[in-house]
């Protein structure tokens, strides 16, 4: 069944649910890399990496009747591509987080750190920096800089009020700074 | 995208769609969801009315029961009053409104608003609406029920609840008098016939006593008899659970001043010239 051009990703859901499961195929395609890119953050290993992915389409699959068509899809996916990840992370040793090419150079630009260093080591100490954060502080912070959130979205993927998203990556922002400047100059984090 | 990454998403998107053409994979029924959301949505409704109704009769109970009147004894009534006390009441209510709460808190209802300002509308619309309520007949018809002739499952499912307000006390009594002599009086309570011995008493009597008045008193049950350490006399209209307990105990009986003795009322438990 040929596609009808500038198909949203709703109108595709309930076009899968009713009419046609086969067309699920385009919904993976139109996230599986989103969707990689964002679980790369909490899972190192590329199997494993596959494993989580698999799951998160098959759980979207199962459960596409529970998804409100007038709602967006994005964050509904996002959201159980989240809760596979910290499933995940409860069964396996926390690593640092793992940042693609250039997503540091995301945080160098917004946290505005100023002295030029190996961006090799930039990169690993961010890395290492993201994963001492607490959770409830990382994860709209990596939504926001990595996934390009927006606050709506983030507030639907994590289940929580926008006011404190907002709240959540300023603070985040914050106490990222602080760690980095203590690990890049050994000033004490407040 | 590198050739690795492409050749990746494919075999993970052969897979998932695989699973799905050999039936391996399926959706669950819309069903399954409209029965979640309908259950998540009455389990809240029902949550919210039992804490409204229980809110109301936990006010009825406070009202209507000897409980509040023990605190205008001061410092010597508070043991009556925490004896009397609607604990089931109070707790139930606590449990139903948390039971709410967390339905709410765990819904997708709740989370676009910070749940501090949901948990306060929820126990305000409690609050408002059960007071509400208590302007009914609804709290009286259900002790009725409960104590009364018509006892049903509507009065099986909330005699325990109100049950407290007509129980004896170790450290208070209510009742309406029916005979009084030297140094004691004899009251009927909604469980029968009780000597109330008057000659601890540490406050002066305040009024006369005399057959027909309600009196509530705080002190010390010993035995059958309850020696009084302090007396008040009571519209009967302020204990109307008592009176209306007393009333079915012992019928709509007018006092008998003229009755010498306690002999004859207790002949079964019940008075003789019923």
């Amino acid at each position: 069944m040929p596609l009808p051009p500038n198909l949203t990703d709703e109108e595709l859901v309930v076009i899968v649910r009713d009419k046609d499961q086969e067309l699920y195929s385009e919904i993976i395609k139109r996230y599986q890399t989103k969707l990689s890119h964002y679980l790369r953050k909490f899972v190192r290993d590329n199997d494993e990496l596959e494993d989580v992915l698999q799951d998160v389409f098959i759980k979207a699959f199962r459960n596409l009747y529970g998804f409100n068509s007038g709602r967006k899809f994005s964050p509904w996916i996002y959201r159980i591509a989240h809760n596979e990840a910290l499933n995940h992370l409860k069964k396996h040793y926390k690593l640092d987080i793992s940042l693609e090419e250039k997503e540091w150079e995301v945080i160098d630009e917004k946290m505005d750190i100023k002295e030029k260093i190996d961006s090799r080591l930039l990169k690993s100490k961010i890395e290492h920096c993201l994963s001492l954060m607490k959770d409830k502080y990382r994860e709209p912070l990596i939504l926001y800089f990595f996934e390009q959130k927006s606050y709506e979205e983030i507030s639907d993927i994590l289940r929580i009020p926008r006011s404190t998203v907002g709240i959540l990556i300023m603070r985040g922002k914050k106490i990222l700074k602080e760690f980095l400047e203590h690990e890049l100059y050994g000033r004490k984090a407040k | 995208m590198n050739y690795m990454e492409e050749k990746q998403n494919n075999k993970l998107e052969e897979k998932v769609m695989g699973d799905i053409k050999g039936g391996k994979l399926k959706l669950r029924s819309r069903y399954i969801f409209l029965a979640e959301k309908l259950g998540v949505g009455s389990a809240l409704t029902l949550s919210i009315l039992l804490a409204v109704l229980f809110f109301s009769l936990a006010l009825f109970y406070l009202k209507a029961s000897d409980n509040l009147i023990y605190l205008s004894f001061g410092s010597l009534g508070f043991y009556a009053f925490l004896e009397s006390f609607p604990y089931l009441l109070v707790v139930s209510l606590i449990v139903f409104i948390f039971i709410a709460g967390l339905i709410i808190k765990k819904s997708d209802l709740s989370y676009k608003k910070p749940f501090g300002y949901l948990a306060i509308g929820l126990i305000v619309f409690i609050l408002a609406a059960g007071s509400v309520l208590a302007f009914t007949n609804i709290a009286e018809d259900i002790e009725q029920q409960s104590f009364g002739p018509g006892f049903g499952p509507v009065g099986f499912i909330f005699r325990p609840f109100l049950q407290n307000g007509l129980d004896e006390r170790n450290g208070g009594i209510a009742g309406k008098v029916v005979e009084v002599d030297n140094g004691y009086i004899i009251i009927q309570t909604p469980r029968g016939l009780t000597k109330v011995d008057l000659s601890e008493l540490e406050t002066p009597l305040k009024e006369q006593l005399q057959a027909g008045s309600f009196i509530i008193a705080i002190g010390e049950k010993k035995g059958d008899v309850f020696e009084a350490h302090s007396l008040h006399v009571v519209n009967e209209n302020d204990l109307p659970m008592i009176r209306r307990g007393v009333h079915r105990r012992f019928g709509l009986l007018p006092p008998v001043p003229g009755i010498t003795g306690t002999a004859a009322f207790f002949t079964n438990g019940n008075p003789v010239n019923q």
